[in-house]
Order: C-alpha cells, then sequence, then structure tokens
C-alpha cells in the first residue's frame, strides 16, 4: 500500500504540494492562521475582563467567578473555569502571551464566551457574557476590545 | 525540467538515514502521546471548551479519545523498533490531524509539522535501516519530507518578511521584553538578557532570523552549501530551543536534517590502533553514535604511516585526514557531533593537511 507506483508518486506529490501551498496562502482566511506555520509571529498581549449583562446591569465577574439566582431562586456560584481550561483563556484578569497572535486569541475567546453562555444552565440571570479585552500589538499602547456571547434566550 | 522531475521520482539510494529519522519520529511521538495522556489524566477535552474544525458530531467522546492516546503510544513503539513501522507511522499521523480537527486549540505548527513528516516517511521505505531487511529504496517521498521542511521555512520566514513589525525588529524586541525576566529566572545572566533586550540587537536578529529561515530553504538543497546551511540550520534552531518553548520543534527538525545527508553508506573508513586505549575509545564512540552509517570502524596495524596518530579517516575520495582534520571530519559525518563541525574545519584548514576543503 505504502509503495506507490512511479505515476501514483508524481500525482501524491503534486496533491502534496497543491495541499500545502492552499493551506498557507488561505492562512488570512482562518483567524488563529492553523496551518500556516507562522512561526512566533507576534508578542502581543491581551488582557482579559469579564461581565455578565443582566436585564438591568452590567455585573463584573472578577477572575472569572460570579454568583447567580436559579430559576428556583438560588443562589449558585460559577466559574469561568469550570469550563474554559485554555491557559491563556482561562486567565483571567491578568495581562497574559497572546500566543499565536491576537487575531487567533480573541477568535478563541469569542468561541469561549458562546461556550461557556450555553454552558451555564443554571444561571437564570445572565442574558450574556461579556469580555472587556486591553490588547497591546507587538508592545504598542493597549487598545480596548470588547466581545459578547450570543444572547441567551430571554430569561 | 521534467528530467529533474523524472530522476527524483525514480531515484533510488541507501535509506540509512531514513531509518534513523524514522527513529527520531517514533521517539517524538510516543513524547506526543505522552503529552496527550497526562492532558488526558487532567480533563477530556470534549468536556471543556473545544473549537473543532469538524462538525461536533465527528469529535472523539471520551473513551475513543483515550483508546487513540493508547494507540498513539503503542503505534510510536512500533514505529520505534520498526516493525510494522510504515503503518504505524502513518495511523499515528492521520490520528494526530485528527485529534488537531477535534479542537484546534490543541493546534501547534511543531504537532502539525510532526504529523505532516510522519505521513510522508510512511511512503518511504525508512523500515530497512535499523532492522534487518536490506538498506536500499526509493527516496521520492524522504525527498517530498526535505521539501516539506523547505516549505515550512519559506512559510515562516516569508510571513516574518512581509510583517512591518517583524522586519523592524519590534516582535523580537518586545519578546526579549517579555520573556526576559523568564531567562533571568532561568539562570542566563542578567547582563546578557539586557544586552540583548536593546532595540538595535533586537532589529539586527531579526533581519538574520528572516534571512536564515528563507536562505536555509534554498541552502540545503545546494551541494556546495548544504553542509554550512545544516551547521547553521542546527544552531539557529538550538538557540531557540534555549530560548523558546516550542515542544518539540528542534528536535523534530534536526531529525528531519537527517534526510539531507548523501545516501552513501560506509564510504568513509576509520582507521584506529587497537593497541591504544584512546584508540579504542574513539573507534567505539564512532560505531554507536554513526546513525547515519558514515564510517566503516577498523582496527589496523601501526605501520610507519598512521604511526604516532591515534586514528586515520580516509575520505569519500580516498584522500586521508588525522589529526585536527580527522577530528573535523568525524564532526562533519556524527550527528551529536556536528555543532563543532564548522570551528574545527576552520582550525583544520591551518593545519598541515586540514579538512576546510573536505569533501566528504
Amino acid at each position: 500500500m505504502f509503495d506507490l507506483r512511479p505515476p501514483a508518486r508524481a500525482s501524491f506529490a503534486a496533491l502534496w504540494v497543491l495541499g500545502q501551498a492552499t493551506l498557507v496562502l488561505t492562512a488570512g482566511l482562518r483567524s488563529d492562521h492553523i496551518f500556516a506555520f507562522r512561526m512566533f509571529s507576534e508578542a502581543s498581549t491581551l488582557d482579559i475582563h469579564l461581565s455578565r449583562d443582566t436585564k438591568d446591569f452590567n455585573v463584573p465577574a472578577p477572575r472569572g467567578e460570579w454568583a447567580a439566582r436559579d430559576a428556583a431562586g438560588q443562589l449558585r456560584h460559577f466559574s469561568w473555569r469550570d469550563r474554559v481550561r485554555d491557559p491563556v483563556l482561562e486567565s483571567v484578569d491578568v495581562p497574559m502571551f497572546a500566543s499565536y497572535g491576537l487575531d487567533a486569541q480573541l477568535a478563541r475567546l469569542q468561541h469561549a464566551l458562546d461556550d461557556v453562555a450555553d454552558n451555564i444552565e443554571q444561571d437564570d440571570e445572565t442574558l450574556r457574557l461579556r469580555a472587556d479585552v486591553l490588547v497591546s500589538k507587538n508592545g504598542r499602547e493597549p487598545t480596548a476590545v470588547t466581545l459578547l456571547s450570543h444572547v441567551r434566550r430571554e430569561r | 525540467m521534467l528530467d529533474v522531475l523524472r530522476r527524483w521520482r525514480d531515484e533510488v539510494g541507501d535509506t540509512h538515514a531514513l531509518g534513523a529519522a524514522r527513529v527520531g519520529l517514533g521517539v517524538l511521538l510516543f513524547a506526543n502521546a505522552l503529552r496527550a495522556a497526562s492532558e488526558l489524566k487532567a480533563g477530556y477535552f470534549g468536556d471543556f471548551f473545544h473549537w473543532p474544525v469538524l462538525p461536533e458530531a465527528l469529535v472523539s467522546d471520551r473513551n475513543v479519545y483515550a483508546f487513540l492516546v493508547m494507540g498513539q503510544m503503542l503505534l510510536s513503539a512500533f514505529v520505534v523498533a520498526g516493525h510494522r513501522a510504515r503503518g504505524a507511522l502513518c495511523l499515528s499521523a492521520l490520528i494526530g490531524l485528527y485529534v488537531m480537527l477535534c479542537d484546534r486549540l490543541q493546534f501547534h505548527n511543531n504537532r502539525a509539522a510532526l504529523f505532516f513528516y510522519s505521513l510522508l516517511l510512511s511512503f518511504s521505505p525508512c523500515d530497512r535501516a535499523f532492522s534487518v531487511t536490506t538498506a536500499s529504496g526509493p527516496l521520492w517521498a524522504a525527498r517530498l519530507a526535505q521539501f516539506q521542511l523547505s516549505f515550512i521555512y519559506v512559510a515562516s520566514g516569508g510571513s516574518k518578511l512581509f510583517d512591518a513589525d517583524w522586519r523592524s525588529g519590534r516582535v523580537l524586541f518586545e519578546r526579549f521584553v517579555l520573556f526576559g525576566p523568564n531567562a533571568i529566572g532561568g539562570g542566563v545572566p542578567e547582563k546578557i538578557v539586557r544586552w540583548a533586550s536593546h532595540p538595535d540587537f533586537a532589529s539586527a536578529l531579526a533581519k538574520i532570523a528572516i534571512a536564515t529561515e528563507l536562505g536555509l530553504a534554498v541552502a540545503l538543497w545546494s551541494r556546495r552549501a548544504r553542509a554550512v546551511g545544516l551547521w547553521w540550520g542546527v544552531w539557529f534552531h538550538l538557540a531557540i530551543e534555549i530560548s523558546s518553548r516550542v515542544e518539540g520543534f528542534t528536535w523534530l527538525t534536526l531529525t528531519i536534517y537527517a534526510l539531507f545527508s548523501t545516501p552513501d553508506l560506509r564510504a568513509r573508513k576509520l582507521y584506529y590502533d587497537p593497541f591504544r586505549r584512546g584508540s579504542r575509545m574513539i573507534a567505539r564512540a564512532v560505531a554507536w553514535l554513526d546513525w547515519l552509517g558514515r564510517f566503516e570502524v577498523k582496527s589496523w596495524v601501526p605501520d610507519s604511516l598512521r604511526k604516532g596518530h591515534s586514528v586515520v579517516v580516509i575520505r569519500r575520495d580516498g584522500t586521508l585526514a588525522t589529526g585536527l582534520g580527522a577530528a573535523a571530519m568525524l564532526a562533519r559525518c556524527i550527528p551529536v557531533l556536528f555543532p563543532f563541525w564548522a570551528p574545527l574545519a576552520l582550525a583544520a584548514s591551518f593545519t598541515r593537511g586540514g579538512d576546510a576543503s573536505a569533501r566528504s
């Protein structure tokens, strides 16, 4: 099976080269640029601050922890880290090195916000999660970026 | 052009370097499986936030994932042992790529490169050396793996070249600022870290890094520039290994460097004096460390020429090297000594019959 005949070798090689070239040339279409071999692409940092939008207020979630009532009115504790274990994304309120660049980390954070919003069924107060992120690209002055999870069902 | 392609497609040669690369990949695949197992112990990725490329329905569940991780460990043992190694390499690569598609948070360039190389080498006769079968076969897939390495250099160097922050040294400077304290904590003298964190130094280093990556992509294919390119590349990757966390990328790249060695088994001879302890030790060390099979090691009965020399190296072209010249020759051909080759060759060039113009 692995001993290809000469004509098949040429076809395999052509497909391989074409595939690799496609992965590299289309890197810009993927927010995290995976399979594009952009080594040490940035030296950027991000500092994530989480909060949650409720019916009336925006309530901070320091260190990614918060308490909210469930449908029965009982107070429950929630933690961002219960769902998010990625070493960069789990670090809230601490400046972190954005490995693979800011685009990659912000895209991951957006997906993480949606994921956590989908997995806090017992939180009957939070309408959506919000991340205010201070990003510094390659040592430049930090700028603020805000990401919002999708809106959970109306409560 | 067609002729070159045809020669590439039909090239047949010694597969000793392929066998060495296979063993290297096997060890790295084992290390990768071990890491995955230890992460699994802390929790299955699917129970937490993950970001699949594949549809969620195709993401492996906990039991399947545990089975895959155990399978990767077992397969890596087959790769190292050379038993059904090609199938094991292919399966390891496919499992690894599948896992990355299950969760792109697990994507790392070094892992992708490891699985790509493994997949390519599974199409090469890498199981014919460091095993009991014959050691010759088609080299097209090995050449494709070499191409993959050059491709990675071009992708990495090219992306830096088109990035103004990289070209100016801003990215490197900022990395030094961010990770300088870690380096000091790791034992690097503060003075050196402070010196390296200077913007002018970072700017110069950035240009050298870009030129190195793009230059290596070409130099490794040139018969004249290959040895110097490999030597420069070894130090380039060792410097990255010391200064950054790159998992197994350094060792992976150095493993693939083995494929760039000329496929000529035992084309050089090392004669040693069996009556000298030092001489015997050198011969034994060479026999152990000559992973690419460059030397035929033989003892001699001392005669007037060899008298006074512990070892004599006979090069591929039949010329003799002794003393520093022989040391340079050994360093050139033995992987773990290769980082010392260029300074030894330079020193040897100042001696009679030195090695600066060594043809190996």
